[in-house]
């Protein structure tokens, strides 16, 4: 049986107690492939967490200027679907142009979406160079697959394990 | 094999059952919801990756700079201790990129310490340490044990849902890098690239900022939040200003976004370079055990 299959009973299993100890914590470090570009070193943000079907899931992290990366997802297909959505979000905190009661101006977070995969067939996987540091969000949402339209037990198999693989390299030189 | 069936045959249920469509009685296994804290997560880069970048431009490490491994046994309470696990685990890691082997080994052992009294001691074998010790001249060997020491910290704080003890961790630690990046200017000499590279650390306290936002209220993180906020109403003042990126990319792929440029003026690098010290300074403060 596969270690994917194996996690897959286990998110089953559980009690719900248990949940936050995240039975998906290493998925990516076991299921996500890595770059055939040997240039590419892994990247401590790199996450994996139980994502729930049609439900969107962020992860929030920095990438430094100088650096190319890439990004990749790996998930449980048969409950979460064949391809996720994903969107790279960068946001900003920028002034409102008021100020609050302290007299000092006052900030809210904008979003600008900079990479969307379904204007890109659905990639599950994306590099790209960072000519700037940044915070960026990877939103993930699943659109569900066949196992998540199963109930037993008046139970639905909605939830898998989505592993983030995040891997960085310095902006190579290239040229004359 | 027999593993498999173990599990299988713990889920119970009856496997017969006939099975129905979502659109009649959605029950989720795995508790009601999905935790909330699984659809909004966040991550801070490790320390190795700001070091990466400034150790080319910066010169030879000085371990003077690093917080004198004497005081391990000063910090007793919880709070602090958590903290000077940051700085501690970041000293570890610059000693490691700027090849300070002799202090790679001692801060090791210190932030293994440490890391007994906060439960993370897993983290910090005994078997590494004699790995440390053979590689202590080979430094990339050094850069790999001691990031890997690091980040299994981090991933046990996290999954053992310690929110306000990482969120100090990560205070601590944010605070100290920016100390060495800050001291390597001064031993070094200003440079526009470095000097950058300070700037947009305004990037990177916002997130931590947000990242500590859920615990801002725990009695232990309460006070290092407002000054953290503090020092971002310092970065807040300086001048950004976002340009579409012109310039031909060398490495072929696409350019994420835009170019940002940071005008940090003289007045507010002597600024910002104050209340880190100053913060840094409470930080690293021993305890007296008496009152702690």
């Amino acid at each position: 049986m596969l270690r994917k299959d194996l996690i897959a009973i286990a998110l089953l299993c559980i009690p719900s107690v248990l949940v936050a100890q995240n039975p998906c914590a290493e998925y990516h470090k076991f299921n996500c492939n890595r770059s055939a570009d040997k240039r590419f070193s892994p990247n401590g943000q790199s996450k994996s967490a139980a994502v729930q079907v049609g439900q969107e899931t962020e992860l929030n992290i920095i990438i430094y200027r100088g650096q190319d990366y890439r990004i990749s997802l790996c998930h449980d297909d048969k409950v979460l679907g064949a391809d996720l959505a994903m969107r790279l979000v960068e946001k900003v905190r920028v002034p409102t142009g008021g100020t609050g009661a302290d007299g000092r101006a006052t900030y809210e977070e904008s979003e600008k979406v900079l990479w969307d995969n379904t204007e890109h067939e659905m990639a599950q996987e994306v590099e790209f160079t960072s000519s700037s540091t940044k915070r960026i969000a990877v939103e993930i949402v699943a659109p569900g697959g066949a196992e998540s339209l199963k109930v037993r037990d008046g139970k639905s198999f909605d939830i898998g394990c989505v592993g983030i693989l995040i891997e960085h390299m310095p902006t190579p030189q290239m040229g004359f | 094999m027999a593993g498999s069936l173990l599990l299988l045959a713990s889920c119970g249920g009856n496997s017969d059952a006939p099975t129905t469509t979502a659109d009649e009685r959605p029950e989720l296994v795995i508790g009601d919801e999905v935790p909330t804290s699984a659809s909004s997560l966040y991550q801070m880069p490790t320390p190795n990756e700001l070091f990466v970048l400034v150790r080319d431009m910066a010169g030879e490490g000085h371990r003077k700079l690093l917080n004198p491994a004497s005081n391990v046994d000063k910090y007793a309470t919880l709070a602090s201790r958590a903290l000077n696990f940051g700085v501690y685990s970041t000293d570890l890691v610059y000693a490691s990129y700027f090849k300070l082997n002799v202090e790679v080994a001692r801060y090791y052992l210190t932030t293994k310490k440490l890391a007994e009294g906060l439960g993370l001691s897993s983290a910090f074998s005994d078997a590494d340490f004699v790995r440390l010790e053979s590689n202590l001249t080979r430094g990339d060997s050094l850069e790999v044990i001691s990031n890997a020491a690091y980040l299994r910290a981090y991933e046990k704080l996290q999954s053992e849902d310690m929110g306000p003890t990482l969120s100090l961790v990560l205070a601590g630690g944010w605070v100290e890098s920016m100390h060495l990046v800050v001291r390597q200017i001064e031993a070094f000499g200003e440079s526009p690239a470095l000097m950058a590279r300070v700037a947009e650390q305004k990037v990177i306290l916002e997130h931590l900022v947000a990242l500590m936002e859920p615990h801002a209220s725990a009695p232990e993180v309460a006070g290092v939040h407002k000054d953290l906020l503090a020092i971002r109403d310092i970065y807040d003042q300086v001048n950004m200003k976002r340009v579409p990126h012109r310039a031909t990319n060398t490495s072929g792929r696409m350019v994420l976004g835009d170019d940002v440029e940071i005008d940090l003026t003289a007045d507010k690098y002597a600024e910002l370079v104050k209340a880190v010290d100053q913060l840094r300074a409470r930080i690293t403060q021993p305890e007296d055990r008496n009152n702690a």
